[in-house]
């Protein structure tokens, strides 16, 4: 029995030290920090989404100059009641009339910068207040506004006397609202960056049986490793279209039975249909960037020990573009999201994001050319890496550059 | 070099780290014959055909593989067989072989089928829907090199083709071998077993090292070594010894010596004269294995010499 527990302690000797004294197993150590981290960052973007779009949001009052001053500062003494709840009205906005009043708040309901909860137009002892179908509380606030403002008017009056009697008509959103295209946005970068992190993260040991079984020297012999590195990864793809449609089919019919405010919430700008179009090609490129790094680096990696490891880095790195394609889909515009949608990485996470603010096309096409590009060069980054590291050919980068420019020299 | 020299390749070098594994490779490889490459472990056999091939760039040299200079153009109509043999386990043989002329450009069912027919000529046609993981070594090997043929290439690279197989095994691959360059392929294969190289071979070249240190036919190789005669005498005793060769060892009731350079007619002669006569005389012609073991040996020499 002693003998026994004596050679099992030599193996658990061996396994522990072969798994303790590599590097990546302080990646490996600090795994929970980047579970936080995961969880910081995707909460904060979804509220980062949520605190933008409040902050665009707008109430607002056609009233001439005269009524303007006296309804900021009704506005401004009702809104200390609301100083620490949960839901305040959104902040007023006070425009002055020159054309029909009526006209005019409906073109503040279809503006594309600004979204407009209520607004309230005609005089305060009868004004008419427009709001959609998802504002009631913000139409209240308006017409409380006016009651408040007639009432400082005219002194004291008895607190069942109501002054202003206004109408409320609830319309149908002309355009879609900020507020839509950004939770479009942020469930396309989610989405998007869901599906990569289960699937293109398996791309890291795609090489590992080839290397195993010396498979790769038939294939190293026969076609280029581009070409391998590619069909890899297109095989891959295959496999994770045929896992997205089947769960997109299954989410689609649950979906059917969702209550009708559901998807009606997600109002991309580019429209519903080119908005999936566009969210389909930017998770194949983003599969494919993803995936050629990870196939790049699980490539190099000697044994399955060290591909589970290097697991982890490649989650963190994912974790990183969705935090910044994020911050992108929260602040359309921005320079951060500017950064996101060119850096090759980020940018199918971004352009998603942006295909829900923002109704250009064009774009897109350019993006998606972008980040064709930067899937061929990671593949030949990949390739030369693998010829380098496990063929032990090729030159390494500082080589090849010196090598590039004696030959740019002698030219 | 002629423009129809399948493979030609002139000062290939390639390091690994600070070792040299090849250190200026010279091969022309005829078309329509079985060229062997020989050497012992390490000579850098393995590296010169990655090289030729283009699984990796030489550092310094050229190669020029069926007229290519770059040996991927080529690829199609070239069969390689690796030193480390490598299938898919789960993939059945005939989905293997169509699977290795796919890649090198053969319709996938056109593979089928002719990996069908292969199979049925080597004596596999039970096994053409198993698996691999299901077959012994030596049938895996086989349904390897079959895919290596399938698509009737024009050079068949084969690196140490025989090793791990039995000899009936190796039997077959021989006669295979042979059927191929009947077909007009040419045939490049790395061996160091000698009894291979003996038999097929039509010219070879013997690296170590990383360099060439013999190149020509087995015949060539042969007579890097001279011809060795067993002499048995009719009476004479010791005092033969004194006509024979110096290096003359008694063996029994006769002696082993080389054969003077002149010829043995000589010797013979002054052997009767003396009285000794003959009773028996058999000549040895040198081995491929005697000259290799020569040759390798003198370029260790030769190699130790120059780095002291």
């Amino acid at each position: 029995m002693s003998g026994l527990i004596r050679q099992a302690a030599v193996i658990a000797r061996r396994d522990f030290l072969a798994v303790v004294a590599t590097p990546t197993f302080l990646m490996f150590l600090l795994a929970p920090l980047f579970m936080i981290g995961f969880g910081i960052v995707g909460g904060s973007g979804a509220t980062q989404v949520a605190a933008s779009s409040e902050q665009s949001t707008r109430i607002a009052i056609i009233a001439t100059e005269a009524d303007a001053r006296a309804l900021k500062e009704t506005d401004a003494r009702m809104r200390v009641l609301f100083k620490r709840a949960e839901h305040a009205p959104p902040k007023l906005a006070i425009i002055p009339p020159h054309a029909d009043q009526a006209i005019m708040a409906k073109a503040l309901f279809a503006s594309k910068k600004t979204d407009y909860a209520a607004v309230l137009y005609g005089t305060l002892e009868r004004p008419t207040i427009l709001q959609d179908n998802r504002s009631q509380g913000a139409a209240q606030y308006l017409a409380e506004i006016a009651e408040q403002t007639l009432r400082d008017r005219r002194g004291s009056i008895a607190f069942h006397d109501h002054l202003s009697r206004a109408t409320l008509v609830t319309i149908a959103p002309v355009a879609s609202s900020l507020r839509g295209k950004q939770a479009a946005g942020y469930v396309a970068v989610f989405g998007i960056f869901i599906l990569t992190l289960f699937l293109a993260g398996q791309a890291v040991g795609m090489l590992a049986e080839e290397k195993s079984n010396k498979v790769i020297e038939i294939l190293a012999a026969a076609v280029p490793l581009e070409a391998v590195f590619l069909g890899k990864l297109v095989g891959m793809f295959g496999v994770a279209t045929l896992f997205v449609s089947f769960w997109g089919v299954l989410g689609a019919v649950a979906l059917s039975f969702a209550p009708a405010g559901v998807l009606t919430a997600l109002q991309p700008a580019v429209g519903m249909p080119v908005f999936m179009l566009l969210c389909a090609c930017y998770f194949a490129t983003a599969y494919m960037l993803l995936g050629a790094v990870f196939l790049g680096v699980g490539s190099l990696a000697a044994t399955m020990r060290e591909i589970q490891m290097l697991s982890l880095p490649i989650t963190v790195f994912q974790i990183g573009m969705f935090g910044l394609s994020s911050s992108a889909a929260a602040n359309p515009g921005s320079k951060i999201a500017r950064f996101a949608e060119i850096f090759p990485f980020s940018s199918p996470f971004a352009m998603a994001a942006r295909a829900a603010t923002d109704s250009a096309l064009f774009p897109h096409v350019l993006a998606l050319l972008w980040q064709a590009l930067w899937v061929a060069i990671t593949i030949g980054v990949a390739a030369r890496l693998f010829r380098i590291g496990v063929l032990k050919t090729g030159v390494g980068p500082r080589a090849f550059i010196g090598r590039r420019l004696s030959r740019a020299k002698s030219i | 070099m002629t423009d129809d020299t399948p493979v030609w390749a002139s000062g290939l070098t390639k390091m690994f780290g600070k070792a040299h594994a090849v250190r200026g490779v010279d091969l022309n490889v005829p078309k329509g014959s079985i060229y062997g490459v020989l050497g012992p472990n390490g000579a850098g056999k393995t590296t010169t055909l990655r090289m030729l091939l283009g699984i990796i760039d030489p550092d310094t040299g050229q190669r020029r593989l069926l007229g290519e200079t770059s040996p991927r153009k080529a690829s199609h109509r070239v069969g390689y067989l690796p030193e480390e043999r490598g299938l898919y386990p789960s993939m059945k043989a005939r989905e293997a072989i169509a699977f290795m002329g796919a890649l090198r450009g053969l319709d996938w069912n056109e593979g089928r089928k002719r990996a069908g027919v292969m199979m049925e000529r080597a004596g596999l046609g039970a096994a053409t829907d198993k698996k691999i993981k299901h077959m012994s070594k030596g049938m895996a090997q086989l349904v390897q090199l079959l895919g290596s043929i399938v698509h009737m290439p024009e050079l068949i690279v084969l690196d140490e083709p025989f090793s791990g197989l039995d000899p009936v095994n190796q039997e077959h691959l021989e006669a295979l071998i042979l059927a191929e360059r009947d077909r007009g392929a040419t045939i490049l294969f790395s061996t160091h077993v000698m009894g291979h190289a003996e038999r097929l071979c039509d010219r070879l070249s013997i690296i170590a090292g990383g360099l060439v240190r013999f190149e020509g036919t087995v015949a060539d190789a042969r007579g890097v070594l001279p011809m060795r005669a067993h002499y048995v005498p009719c009476a004479g005793g010791d005092a033969v010894a004194k006509l024979l060769p110096a290096d003359a060892e008694h063996i029994g009731a006769g002696w082993r010596f080389t054969v003077p350079e002149g010829g043995a007619e000589k010797l013979l002669l002054s052997l009767i004269k003396a009285g000794h006569g003959i009773e028996g005389l058999s000549m040895e012609r040198p081995g491929l294995h005697d000259a290799f073991v020569r040759i390798v040996g003198a370029a260790k020499v030769e190699d130790a010499e120059m780095m002291s």
